[in-house]
């Protein structure tokens, strides 16, 4: 290999943010260079990993990504595995296994598709009820790059204000929502009898129609750990797109490294190759898109003379304010059929329990039904009751039908103890493992304790509820946000409202890391509304030279 | 590698099942090995494919694909090494109740080898794997029995059963169990 690497723009990761700012510079007429830890691989070879998969293991979302071993991380198979690569320590350490593969097209690979915007509340938990923070700008100036983010991303939705979150919209979505499958309506009809609103999904998922040069969705009910069609936008189906646009993109490109200059100008990154050699690649404009926990690592593991914290981090604020939504789940039994795994994993949600004035003492929450098939579920559990003949099927087929798993995901307000360092711990190339204090706090543990359990426990009565096993403890949603944490304030915060560190005038950090709250809502909208957002900014800066 | 920057060397994944319907039946008895089985693979027994395909069909009330059975037989032959003679002893009980279906002879067959072989034999069917471990073999995923008493209604994952925006909030009622 060349260490001739160089571009107008260098991108490091191809998740859906990176390929976000990588094409809207391509079509500026930018050169763009991308560099991906991880291997990059067909869609078929992911679906065969998956079908190849012993039964137990299919719901290891991972287990359909064997890491290579430049790029690790998370492997849930046991606790020993799942230790491996994430150190987490806290009260609620468990809650931070976080998933995401480093793979060329990143976690969306894997994503549920779920594209719920913030609401304007969301971004002023500060001023409102007197928690957390406020972010940078309103809702009104992120809406448009929520719609480019909606038009890009391919999003479908509903066409009726009443079933939009929020009904806020300067445009429809670019296709009509998807069909609920029988488990999602009878969802929402037992949901409405206790005055809650189950709104089907905005969702990055074909409807109807091909779109962008994927097919319409199919129901094959696989969104995670892969769709196998490309129904659902993820950020592979956009790589090749990228590089017949000009872009150049390097896989098994472990960035170690962000290097500074004069007037602390980030002048190159540094990456390790699978042979562990080391190359230099230089730019105008650097973007680290490497999601919420390998952004601030390589930012930490960065520091220098003049960046004694790490680059970006004059604030103290790197790594610090690591976000989720933390997870509780409840295992149903119903007397009646529910009927789950038609359509989409995920298409709906019950999105109004997560605003209100109790905010200023407790978290809100969104609630969800999982759609995914729960046949594999039913036949191992009927399987191991020694069944046969027609009494194995009639409890395959009860077990499968009459069975659910009910979610709530809080929303977590931005805390600095909540905090991502480096681990004295080292990976294969000898880089510093993430380590993650992680405390959910008691303005979450009230909520659950006051407000979320209790509309739990009337959903699953209102569902005909004859068994059921509530989790006591949290599990991690796999939003990961915070790290680089946006504001107005270079003391207090990393990035500006562009996502461009304070610290370094052509370093951008766009993603998850950059928002100031996180709502209830999945993240991936608005991490891709704050891409569109920081695009802009680098193509004005590069143009205006 | 087809090209230096990308990972598409399918060799660097697991690809059994794919690679076994490609490589005919010569080659699954040595790949068909599970976990803690390995020592035994120099020594596959030769489970004679008819006698299994029978005992499946009286211990399983489905229609069993002959291509599924082939790989099990060869699988269970190396994980279970007295499988057969098990399998002779439950087709003498099977024989002796005039058995059509499970339900005809299971509650004759003792509990302890026989029902666990038994078991063993419905759990392969159902579940397509004889091991649930890491890196086992999976012989059967579309075609293992467990996914067909809700497949009326329920998609096989990655598998879809309509079409774009084909699916409804109609369900069969649960009584009504599909035909096999």
């Amino acid at each position: 290999m060349s260490d001739n690497y160089s571009a107008d723009v260098v991108v490091v990761g191809t998740g859906v943010v990176g390929c976000t700012v990588a094409e809207h510079a391509l079509d500026a007429g930018l050169s763009v260079l991308m560099l991906e830890a991880g291997p990059r691989v067909e869609r078929w070879q992911i679906v065969e990993n998956f079908r190849n998969l012993p039964p137990s293991l299919k719901a290891n979302w991972d287990a359909a990504y064997p890491p290579k071993p430049w790029a690790p991380h998370l492997e849930t198979y046991t606790d020993a595995s799942a230790a491996e690569y994430l150190q987490l320590e806290g009260p609620d350490a468990l809650a931070y296994r976080q998933g995401y593969v480093r793979y060329a097209g990143g976690a969306t690979w894997h994503w549920a598709g779920i594209c719920w915007r913030l609401t304007p509340e969301d971004m002023k938990l500060k001023s409102l009820y007197g928690v957390g923070r406020d972010w940078a700008f309103d809702y009104n100036t992120l809406e448009p790059y929520y719609t480019r983010a909606e038009y890009a991303l391919g999003v479908s939705g509903p066409s009726d204000p009443a079933l939009q979150w929020p009904p806020m919209r300067s445009k429809p979505y670019p296709m009509g929502q998807l069909p609920f499958g029988p488990g999602e309506q009878r969802f929402t009809d037992v949901a409405a009898k206790i005055g809650l609103h189950n709104l089907p999904a905005a969702q990055a998922r074909n409807s109807g129609v091909s779109y962008n040069g994927r097919p319409a969705c199919c129901g094959n009910n696989n969104c995670f750990p892969v769709c196998p069609i490309g129904a659902k936008y993820d950020a592979a189906t956009t790589l090749p797109r990228i590089e017949a646009k000009g872009g150049v993109i390097l896989a098994n490109a472990v960035v170690y490294r962000v290097e500074t200059g004069s007037k602390n100008a980030v002048q190159a990154v540094h990456f390790f190759d699978q042979d562990k050699v080391s190359h230099r690649v230089t730019g105008k404009v650097f973007v680290i898109a490497c999601n919420g926990i390998e952004t601030p690592k390589i930012l930490l593991m960065s520091k220098n003379e003049k960046n004694s914290n790490g680059v970006a981090n004059s604030s103290d604020q790197v790594g610090r304010n690591m976000m989720d939504q933390p997870k509780i789940s409840a295992q149903i039994t119903m007397a009646e059929p529910l009927w789950t795994g038609v359509g989409p994993v995920q298409s709906s949600s019950i999105m109004n329990t997560s605003q209100g004035d109790f905010r200023n003492v407790h978290t809100g929450a969104l609630f969800r039904m999982e759609n995914a098939a729960r046949s594999r579920v039913g036949g191992l559990a009927a399987l191991k009751k020694g069944l046969v003949g027609k009494a194995l099927d009639a409890e395959i087929r009860r077990l499968s039908a009459c069975t659910a798993t009910l979610t709530i995901e809080h929303e977590l307000i931005p805390l600095p103890y909540n905090r991502l360092t480096l681990s004295a711990k080292k990976d294969w190339l000898g880089l510093n493992k993430p380590n993650i204090y992680y405390d959910v706090s008691d303005y979450v543990r009230r909520s659950t304790a006051t407000y979320t359990l209790p509309i739990l426990k009337q959903l699953m009565a209102g569902l005909g509820t004859t068994d059921s096993q509530i989790n006591n403890f949290y599990t991690h949603s796999d939003h990961i946000m915070g790290g680089c944490i946006m504001g107005t304030d270079p003391s207090t915060s990393v990035v500006d409202a562009d996502c461009r560190a304070h610290d370094h005038d052509n370093l951008f950090l766009p993603g998850g890391g950059a928002m100031t709250t996180g709502g209830s809502g999945n993240s991936t909208l608005t991490m891709v509304a704050l891409a569109m957002k920081a695009s802009d900014a680098i193509v004005s800066q590069l143009k205006a030279g | 590698m087809t090209h230096p920057l990308r990972d598409d060397c399918p060799l660097e994944y697991n690809l059994f099942r794919r690679q076994l319907l490609g490589g005919g039946i010569a080659f699954i008895g040595l790949a068909a090995v599970p976990y803690g089985v390995a020592a035994f693979a120099d020594t596959v027994p030769n489970m004679p494919l008819p006698k299994f395909m029978e005992v499946s069909s009286l211990l399983i009330n489905h229609q069993l694909n002959g291509d599924v059975g082939g790989r099990l037989a060869t699988a269970m032959g190396v994980a279970y090494p007295d499988i057969e003679q098990n399998i002779d002893a439950i087709l003498v009980i099977a024989r002796k109740n005039n058995a059509k279906i499970v339900e005809d002879f299971y509650p004759d067959i003792p509990p302890g080898k026989l029902q666990d072989a038994a078991l063993a034999i419905i759990s392969a069917w159902y579940s397509g794997v004889i091991s649930e471990e890491l890196g086992s073999e999976v012989y059967a995923y579309e075609l293992a029995l467990m996914y067909q008493p809700a497949s009326d209604v329920m998609t096989i994952p990655s598998y879809a059963i309509s079409g774009p925006n084909g699916w409804n909030a109609s369900a069969a009622p649960l009584a009504d169990m599909p035909k096999f």
